[in-house]
């Protein structure tokens, strides 16, 4: 193409770097169009003035697995650049130079070149080799039932991982450490730079594990256990919620992921584990029913019936469900003034 | 009742009660109210001007593929609004809801719409995007324009064509009668299970989602087999397959992608079905179901589905880009390779939909490659078209402005199409508004490609261009507003934020959802520009009239024949000789339609069967959602009755003598191009024999309606 160019050049005798400037000046002289930049860059500016990008997570990792992530998008980013910005630059220059009545030639048969053909398939080709070599690798290291970098740090730090189980119901998040035999709802506690490990399931129907800057998603699915790891590198409180739809409770379902140094994390524990509410099979049941988390519900569970995990996923996949009420929230503001009620009434 | 279900039934009215007409809600109301209003005037209108015999015998029993095209594009475009609709009560929704102070309306805790209603509100934003609005404007394109490529009189199958189009309105109206009566789905447009399961979903939402989903698909498989047909069977004489026009091509491949895939669809439907109506456990989370089961079949149709939809847009764009730059498609042959190859490829890549499901890395990393050799087809059509214009003579009229702002947005839409196939960064947005920002892109191709081709087929079939002016409103309206709001939305996906949020608690988002509430008017002022470019093109029709070639310019067969065109679209069958026939032909002269003594054009019947069996469909799917079982009994009864009658109507086609063609011939209103020289049609034309049973009477002699006009549509 650039070759083409060049010949073409010869064909008009200018220069071409001559006419892209001059055509470059036509444009900015046309005032029209500048009045029309300005007035849109004005706009753009006024609007997104507004935004700040402390809300942007997924750009401010803070643990290992989502550092990784960052890495491979940077680079997968980056090797696109390559190709998507000169493309967009040939388009725009094709379309200005070859405009009716611009300076390109006009070939009116001209629709087959051989050389161009090799090269617009080679470019694709080659990007996508190397991107997918990329894409591989990556999905080693993040892979959440054993990811190759967590694997790395436990292999040299040694220490056992801090194993968390995870159950959604509709719509909360029940977080049990079976090695400490507590509970937590809606908040997580993890130390910081030790691997925890989290096997997942899920009372009633599809949802999605996800702290975005800590660790991606892994489905949480009924009467299924599936795995994820992270390790935290930096203490701080960081956001997690539920990614898939689950049902009229989904906005609610978010919790907060505590990450602390080792010693508060067993001080938390301790604390924790003085808690006087308990958590049976049959305590569970009650607290599986439907119940939408407006304004947060963060309660500890001192001593939670062991197994517990298990015995979710093997009452589901015998059939047991906790069903939606028809209609739960055409009136929502009333259901919630209902569930309020229910709540007084009820304990696990 | 084989399974439980909450909520009174009667034999007589299954689960409808009062109730569930939602009275109380003053947005349903308002809506009612206008679209009672609406249907009420059109009524009248079409009473007082006397034009209910017009509309039954041109329109509603209908088989020329043409007018079948337009009905589906007036479908698509109804649908498309309502989408829209839905778009901005989402989007308005999730601007007022941020932050646990947001205050609430109408029964929301924050916002004005509860779970509830956003769920239905974005469900069928999902499913009337996808399968009633670029479907049926995708479709009813194809219709009008693959026969008229490859000079061919009608379809293959002109019942069969009323028949699609008859059950895709069926579909598209049980959408909005949910509005009115009962609710619709509330959990995304794809269904998940289980929560599309009856404890979960308890209410017959999700029995319209199944029934609507099922008609379209039904219609569309049809409407595949006829177009694949068509294209195999009915090509004019001499047009070999590397003659064929690019957009036939691209019509070819996507409709193999939907005769392969629409019936998994069927299946993945009628087995949820099957759960919610039997009490079966195909996808429940026990009694041996698997919910992951759905999952895959729902995918293998539901990927191959979006090649469906954007293939014929980029046939569209491969025919308005060479006819603006005023020379032929760069590699014609890798364009027709490159269809094929995406659409070969659309069969291997459906596990990316849901990467997040715990596969094993290695299943991951097969699937991520293969979602990423996409780009390579892709890429390569994204050349051509530059190399396209490269050394040619671009004309920046409307359809072409239109077609480019599709190749822009590709540009978008398929670099971050490449970033979601790298797994590994799919794990952390998968569910978020980097996704949904990403098929906006690609939707938006599909749309600019589309208004591009109306713009561009619109003399062809009406006989006058669109103006341009309001059009071009219209047209950077568009840009502003895809700009102020999917910017944003991919900076949101960036946040982490997820889908189907009906309140958002982190306010440092806040800002980004009120820019794309800026973008959002945008948009409404777009759509203002859209109306005035209609109404404004209709009222000067008459200055606005296009010949044949109504711009100057086209290569391919359709810009031969009349514009509007005829209803046996040609008089004399056209020998093909070259690629570009028409460019051709222009340039040796051989522009004369003329050649010789007209003969009798055998053509099919009129027939409201479809359009009864469209009602039927549709009275069954009633009857189904709200489980009236003596209803339903008596519409597949009356369904077979009618199939079964159709089929010993021997009246089905009838001649059009050669001195009514003649009399529209000389009637065509074209200007014969200054330039043209008149010449004997080159290798011969092929006449089409008319192989006629002597007339016989139809026992559905009722349905059978009197012969419509021959003229082209009415301008």
């Amino acid at each position: 193409m650039e070759a083409a160019g060049a010949k073409e050049t010869r064909e008009d005798g200018s220069d071409i770097y001559t006419n892209v400037y001059l055509e470059v000046q036509v444009f900015i002289e046309n005032k029209r169009y500048e009045m029309c930049a300005k007035m849109l860059l004005s706009l753009a500016a006024l609007t997104l003035g507004g935004c700040s990008s402390d809300g942007l997570y997924l750009l401010k990792p803070e643990g290992l697995i989502s550092h990784t992530f960052y890495h491979y998008f940077i680079l997968d980013v980056v090797i696109m650049l390559f190709i998507i910005v000169p493309t967009t630059l040939l388009t725009i220059w094709a379309m200005w130079r070859y405009r009716k009545g611009g300076k390109g030639s006009y070939h009116p048969t001209w629709s087959h070149s051989s050389t161009i053909e090799i090269i617009v398939w080679g470019i694709p080709l080659v990007t996508v080799g190397i991107l997918s070599y990329l894409s591989v690798k990556a999905i080693y290291d993040v892979n959440p039932y054993n990811p190759g970098v967590i694997s790395k740090v436990q292999k040299a730090n040694g220490g056992d991982p801090v194993e968390v189980d995870v159950i959604a119901t509709d719509w909360r998040w029940l977080f049990i450490y079976p090695q400490q035999h507590i509970a937590s709802v809606n908040e997580l506690v993890v130390p910081v730079g030790v691997p925890v490990r989290f096997r997942l399931t899920s009372t009633s129907v599809m949802n999605d594990f996800l702290i975005p800057q800590l660790v991606g998603m892994i489905d949480v699915m009924p009467g299924m256990r599936t795995k994820q790891a992270l390790v935290a590198d930096k203490a701080g409180t960081y956001i997690g919620y539920s990614a898939d739809y689950s049902g009229a409770g989904l906005s609610w379902m978010h919790f907060q992921t505590r990450a602390v140094r080792m010693a508060q994390f067993a001080q938390w524990v301790k604390s924790a584990q003085q808690s006087p509410q308990h958590l049976s099979y049959a305590g569970f049941d009650r607290f599986a029913k439907p119940y939408i988390a407006v304004g947060g519900d963060r309660q500890i569970f001192g001593s939670v019936q062991p197994g517990l995990f298990d015995h979710v996923i093997d009452e589901v996949m015998r059939g047991k469900v906790w069903p939606t009420p028809m209609a739960m929230t055409e009136n929502m503001v009333n259901y919630m003034k209902k569930q309020r009620a229910e709540q007084k009434a009820g304990d696990y | 009742m084989l399974v439980h279900l909450q909520g009174p039934w009667t034999p007589v009215l299954g689960r409808l009660t009062l109730q569930q007409i939602p009275y109380e809600n003053p947005i349903l109301l308002g809506t009612f109210t206008f679209v009672a209003v609406l249907a009420i005037a059109i009524l009248a209108a079409t009473t007082y001007f006397g034009k209910w015999e017009y509309l039954w015998r041109e329109w509603l029993t209908t088989v020329d593929h043409k007018k079948i095209g337009v009905m589906y594009c007036l479908l698509g475009l109804i649908m498309l609004f309502r989408g829209f609709i839905d778009a901005l009560m989402i989007r308005t929704q999730q601007a007022i809801a941020v932050g646990h102070e947001a205050p609430g309306y109408m029964g929301a805790v924050h916002g004005y719409l509860t779970p509830f209603h956003l769920g239905q509100i974005f469900t069928a934003h999902g499913l009337i995007m996808v399968v009633f609005a670029a479907t049926p404007l995708l479709v009813g394109i194809m219709n009008i324009i693959v026969p008229l490529q490859i000079g061919a009189r009608d379809m293959a199958y002109p019942y069969l064509n009323a028949l699609g189009l008859w059950l895709t309105t069926a579909g598209a109206a049980l959408v909005m009668v949910s509005l009115f009566i009962g609710n619709f789905a509330h959990g995304g447009w794809y269904g998940f299970v289980p929560y599309f399961e009856l404890p979960y979903s308890p209410g017959v939402g999700v029995d319209y989602w199944i029934w609507t989903f099922q008609l379209s698909a039904i219609g569309t498989s049809l409407g595949s087999i006829n177009l694949i047909a068509t294209i195999v069977k009915m090509r004019a004489p001499g047009m070999t397959w590397m003659r064929l026009p690019i957009f036939t091509w691209a019509s070819l491949s996507t409709n193999l992608i939907a005769l392969t895939s629409f019936p998994v669809l069927m299946v993945s439907l009628a087995l949820l079905a099957l759960d919610r109506y039997v009490g079966t456990h195909f996808y429940t989370a026990g009694m041996g179901g698997n919910l992951m089961l759905y999952s895959d079949l729902f995918w293998v149709w539901g990927h191959p589905e979006v090649y469906f939809l954007i293939l014929p847009a980029f046939g569209m764009m491969s025919e308005i880009i060479p006819t603006f730059s005023e020379k032929p498609l760069f590699g014609y042959a890798t364009m027709v390779i490159a269809s094929f190859a995406i659409g070969g490829v659309s069969w291997g890549v459906w596990l990316h939909h849901f990467f997040t499901m715990a596969a094993s890395p290695s299943v991951n990393s097969f699937y991520s490659v293969t979602t990423m050799l996409v780009g390579i087809p892709t890429g390569v059509k994204v050349f051509n078209w530059v190399f396209t214009m490269y050394r040619g003579r671009v004309r920046y009229e409307l359809p072409m402005l239109w077609a480019l702002l599709a190749l822009f947005l590709l540009l978008v839409g398929g670099m971050t199409g490449m970033m979601n196939a790298f797994a590994s960064s799919d794990y952390m947005w998968h569910n978020g508004l980097f996704v949904v920002a990403h098929f906006h892109m690609m939707v938006l191709v599909i749309a600019a490609s589309v208004f591009g081709a109306v713009e561009y087929w619109f003399p062809k079939v009406f006989g006058f261009k669109l103006e341009q002016k309001w059009g071009k409103w219209f047209f950077w309206f568009m840009i502003l507003g895809t700009g102020w709001t999917f910017v944003p939305m991919f900076l949101l996906g960036f946040a982490g934020m997820t889908r189907r949020l009906d309140y958002i608690p982190y306010m440092q988002w806040s800002p980004y959802l009120h820019v794309m509430l800026v973008g959002m008017v945008f948009y409404v002022l777009a759509v203002c520009f859209f109306v005035a470019h209609l109404y404004v093109s209709l009222r000067d029709r008459v200055s606005n009239r296009a010949g044949a070639d109504a711009w100057g310019t086209g290569r391919s067969l359709e810009w031969m024949t009349h514009s509007p065109v005829p209803a046996y679209n040609y008089a004399f069958i056209p020998h093909i000789n070259v690629l570009d026939e028409w460019a051709w032909r222009k340039e040796n002269g051989l522009t004369e339609l003329h050649a010789g003594d007209y003969e009798g054009i055998h053509m099919p019947k009129n027939t409201g069967i479809p359009l009864f069996l469209g009602m039927l469909f549709m009275g069954l799917g009633f009857a189904l959602i709200w489980r009236i079982w003596w209803l339903a009994l008596l519409c597949v009864a009356l369904i077979v009755g009618l199939i079964i009658l159709r089929s010993f109507d021997r009246d089905t086609d009838m001649t059009i003598p050669a001195h009514e063609v003649e009399r529209v011939e000389r009637g065509a209103r074209d200007e014969t191009p200054a330039t043209a020289r008149s010449a004997g049609m080159p290798g011969g034309a092929v006449t089409a024999h008319s192989a006629l049973r002597p007339g016989t009477d139809g026992i559905g002699g009722g349905t059978t309606s009197t012969n419509p006009s021959w003229a082209p549509m009415d301008r």
